[in-house]
């Protein structure tokens, strides 16, 4: 029996090392490895999971990856596909070069035997990132929708889990928010038959509203938390979709209407401003500035009804005070970033927490930039007013919706570089002088085999501070029941 | 006696198998095209890991060779001579001979619905077996263990079929049924009717003694009445828009105007596939008024967002050189697959769109799905070295020809496509015959003179 045992152990150790070993009689290649996705040179966090990859190209029989750094450690992995770092090894190494660099040296075997290519550099940096990022999956489509839900990812490791998906009731999610990556403080959007807003509070209830009045355009949409977690600020929008006939862009999505409006969480009542809610102006995103003491939001001058001259809708950035104790609005809108000037169009203001930059996304027009191959990210620097390109993270193809991390040093963002229509999440490490980093993709154990098969887009990539805990079915028994809580209206108007 | 079982089962397998081949082939053409069976790790595991994931998985495997309807077809007939045959092992006596046949016979019924997957039928047919070999190789109490033991383990592989309770909750979300709110009421009654039969069988047992007459008589009667209820449940008009769709789909030009000088169509779809024919045939505007014709809505249909609308529609827009709106249609169809399966069809025809609208890196993802399947696998390595050859796609007789056709003045649309598209489709390339056929039958259709006049004076 013992032999047996003596046996099987053998042959297990003999298979462990003959599928690790390393290359023999390498060629050795003076250029990088083209790996996928690009982390050549990236910066990453120091609880971000390990940065698995493939070669770019599929001839590659093997690949076989070493990391080393400054103190003798070393970390490898060899796979038919890709590497596949151990994820306590991977955290253990980063750890310990918290703020130093890591070295890949890259080998891939071909028919005609190992090529090990020039090592390149990872950089740990000294900022960790937020427990992990909340996102929908949906397909890239026009009107009609699929399967498609709301999910978290823990960024530490692979974990994926959805929080409600729209085989638990009739239509579709969207929208999902927190209060600074709080999940405790937490808004989402059903739309269809059971249409409802639903918010979470921080005792943990969830209930589901009607946010359609009688005074306000329609449903609430694009959903933003005040700091203190007792407003939520609102955009209501007449969306129209028309699909272009020969142009890189394939569709225009657009509002034909829409205005602002704040929610008083704990009064349940709309607070209206009737410098927000213009019929000559679109206006659309609001967030609230660090300090809540102004809202941000995109504004366009309003183009004749029925008109589809949508290359002239450009918005710019603007904003308004707003008195948190009162709930009163400022008496003057200021245009912050004219981008209408530049026959340019701003969408998806996003301040960073620590008050000195807005990240903001810029294309030709419109305000639905996803479907603009030419969006690029823009950073605003809040205290000198001066905006500039973030061509450190930009690529030749759209890049849109972004988010900040709590600490305000990342920033996830959506791009569809990778193939042009399916977007994917990217991070870059932003400094306090508004220095970005090389972006990375989201990490896979198998990037190229989980990017490919999955025929969906990363849409609206939210960080989040920890797992929400969100019960699905629960909140699917909400959606299905038909009750639900109107919004009221703040009789008296707001200035 | 042995030899009178083996013959009457086979003559239902050839009944099933000359009904659904010959009188019902384009429901099976239908049942496949709204699935993609991946031959993939990942893709197996997210279906077999739910309740009634293995039935899900046996089903969608066989529903891929509904590509080929006479293979379909001895499936069907093979899986529901099965079940007639297993329930035969566990009820053996005369009478009881012919109602082994019932069953068999609803999950035919069941089968005839369109939305049916073939899951419900291995859902059946696995219970059966479990239980037959429970019954087989135990006696005694440790059957009794046996069966309450494989009871949830076989919810877990099959489904509630393995215990017909109509609990709403209890058959919610496992995959027998495209609607997902629909209760499948025939698949119940074919489960129920099992266990009814079999426990009927196991409480009457003793009084019956097998006899050739009592099997004979009771066979006839049962394949009467249920072959009337077969019948009467047949939808032969569906068959006939699904064939339609399936000629368009693989462009049998020649047998449609065969199929409408025989028949008319009088549905949209019917019309829509008629009209395209007779334009590739270059007969629309000479005959276009000899078949029915349903307005502009039997020429170019306003986008539906449904899954079945579209395609034939698409098929027209692809023929016409409208390849945005053909990309979009099929897009859509596919996202309007009631149980979110994807389609090889739509899969096929996404790769030609992006292909054709130099969309390399899309056209790539959905090829490279493609090579995870057994029937599109061929054509989709086939077309892989295309991508981003732009000689070799020039050269393409029916990419190459696609492409000269391609709108280069970029506008707008929406759902509708208007007759001013089909005029800048024209004017972008004038060899584009179909689009001269088309927007003139637009304009005789909706009998507008004036356009129709000014476009032929330009024309001149």
């Amino acid at each position: 029996m013992k032999k047996v045992l003596y046996i099987i152990i053998g042959t297990w150790c003999w298979l462990l090392t003959s599928c690790s070993s390393s290359p023999e009689n390498a060629k050795q290649e003076s250029e990088l490895p083209q790996i996928y996705p690009d982390y050549l040179g990236v910066t990453i966090p120091v609880n971000i999971a390990p940065l698995c990859f493939n070669m770019a190209d599929e001839n590659a029989l093997r690949i076989d990856a070493v990391i080393t750094d400054s103190h003798g450690n070393s970390l490898h992995s060899q796979g038919d596909e890709s590497v596949d770092f151990d994820l306590d090894d991977w955290h253990t190494l980063l750890a310990q070069n918290l703020g130093d660099s890591l070295h890949v040296t890259v080998s891939a075997k071909y028919d005609d035997g190992w090529h090990t290519y020039q090592s390149f550099p990872i950089y740990v940096s000294q900022d960790s990132i937020d427990y992990g990022i909340c996102y929908r999956l949906i397909a890239p489509g026009h009107e009609v929708w699929s399967k498609m839900g709301i999910y978290e990812r823990d960024l530490s490791s692979f974990e994926e889990r959805p929080l409600i998906e729209n085989t638990q009731f009739e239509g579709c999610v969207n929208c999902h928010s927190f209060n600074r990556g709080n999940p405790a403080e937490m808004s989402l959007h059903i739309r269809g038959p059971h249409g409802a807003t639903l918010l979470r509070h921080s005792d943990g209830s969830v209930t589901a509203y009607n946010t359609k009045t009688s005074q306000t355009l329609g449903l609430c949409v694009y959903p933003y938390w005040h700091p203190s977690g007792r407003y939520i600020a609102y955009s209501t929008n007449n969306t129209n979709q028309v699909f272009h006939s020969a142009d890189h862009n394939r569709i225009e999505v657009f509002d034909s209407a829409s205005d602002l409006q704040i929610y008083d969480v704990e009064k349940n009542e709309l607070l209206l401003s009737p410098l927000l809610k213009q019929d000559s102006i679109y206006e659309t995103y609001p967030v609230f500035s660090a300090d809540g003491r102004s809202l941000y939001f995109c504004a366009a001058r309003a183009i004749p009804e029925g008109s589809l001259q949508l290359d002239s809708i450009h918005y710019n950035l603007c904003r308004i005070d707003f008195n948190p104790e009162t709930g009163n609005f400022g008496n003057r809108i200021d245009t912050i970033v004219n981008a209408e000037s530049q026959h340019k169009s701003v969408s998806f203001p996003r301040p960073s927490y620590d008050g000195r930059f807005l990240c903001y996304t810029l294309s030709n027009y419109g305000q639905f930039s996803i479907w603009h191959h030419e969006a690029d990210l823009w950073l605003l620097d809040l205290s000198s007013g001066q905006s500039r390109s973030m061509t450190e993270a930009n690529s030749d193809d759209t890049e849109s919706f972004h988010n900040w991390s709590t600490a305000s040093r990342w920033l996830v963002f959506s791009s569809r570089r990778d193939d042009g229509l399916y977007t994917r999440p990217y991070f870059c490490h932003v400094d306090d002088k508004g220095m970005a980093t090389k972006p990375f993709m989201l990490p896979q154990r198998n990037p190229r085999r989980f990017y490919r098969d999955r025929f969906l887009s990363f849409n609206v990539p939210e960080f989040i501070i920890r797992p929400t805990r969100f019960d699905g079915h629960k909140a699917s028994r909400i959606i299905n029941d038909k009750s639900r809580k109107v919004f009221g209206v703040r009789k008296e108007p707001t200035q | 006696m042995k030899i009178i079982c083996t013959i009457c089962t086979f003559l239902f397998g050839v009944v099933v198998l000359l009904f659904f081949g010959w009188a019902y082939p384009h429901h099976l053409h239908y049942q496949e095209q709204y699935q993609l069976f991946l031959f993939d790790s990942t893709y197996v595991w997210e279906i077999i890991k739910q309740p009634g994931g293995v039935a899900d998985l046996l089903g969608r495997f066989c529903t891929q060779f509904f590509l080929y309807a006479w293979v379909g077809a001895f499936i069907i007939a093979l899986l529901l001579s099965m079940v007639q045959l297993l329930l035969l092992r566990l009820v053996k006596d005369g009478w009881f001979y012919g109602l082994s046949f019932v069953p068999s016979f609803l999950l035919w019924i069941f089968l005839l619905d369109e939305n049916a997957l073939l899951s419900g039928v291995w859902a059946v047919l696995l219970t059966l077996l479990i239980t037959w070999v429970i019954f087989r190789w135990s006696k005694g109490w440790v059957r009794y263990v046996l069966l309450i033991v494989a009871i949830p383990l076989l919810y877990f592989l099959v489904g509630p079929v393995c215990l017909p309770i109509p609990v709403d909750s209890l058959w919610h979300g496992i995959h027998y049924y495209r609607y997902p709110a629909d209760f499948p009421w025939f698949l119940w009654a074919a489960s129920l009717s099992v266990f009814a039969i079999a426990g009927t069988f196991l409480f009457f047992h003793r009084a019956y003694h097998r006899t050739v007459p009592s099997m004979v008589l009771s066979s006839a009667i049962v394949a009467t009445g249920m072959g009337i209820f077969v019948w009467k449940n047949s939808n032969f008009k569906a068959e006939k828009v699904m064939q339609y769709d399936f000629m368009a789909r693989y462009q049998q030009w020649n047998r449609i105007l065969e199929t409408i000088n025989d028949e008319k169509p009088n549905n949209q779809i019917g019309v829509t596939v008629q009209n395209l024919a007779l334009a590739k045939h270059g007969m629309l505007l000479d005959h276009m008024f000899e078949y029915n014709q349903n307005g502009i809505l039997g020429l170019l249909p306003d986008v539906g967002t449904d899954a079945i609308s579209p395609l034939p529609t698409s098929e027209a827009f692809y023929q016409l050189g409208m390849i945005t709106i053909a990309q979009r249609t099929v897009f859509e169809a596919q996202e309007a697959i009631l149980d979110f399966q994807k389609s090889g069809r739509c899969y096929k025809r996404l790769a030609q769109t992006n292909l054709i609208l130099g969309s390399y890196e899309v056209a790539r993802k959905y090829l490279k799905a493609l090579q995870k399947t057994l029937f599109y696998r061929e054509w989709a390595s086939e077309t892989l070295p295309l991508l981003g050859n732009e000689e070799a796609i020039a050269k393409h007789p029916e990419y190459g020809r696609l492409r000269q056709m391609l709108y280069t003045d970029d506008f707008y649309f929406g759902d509708h496509v208007g007759p001013e598209m089909l005029e800048r489709l024209y004017f972008r390339n004038t060899e584009n015959r179909m689009a001269y056929q088309y927007l003139v039958a637009y304009y005789l259709l909706t009998g507008d003179r004036e356009s129709l006049n000014h476009f032929i004076s330009v024309t001149r």
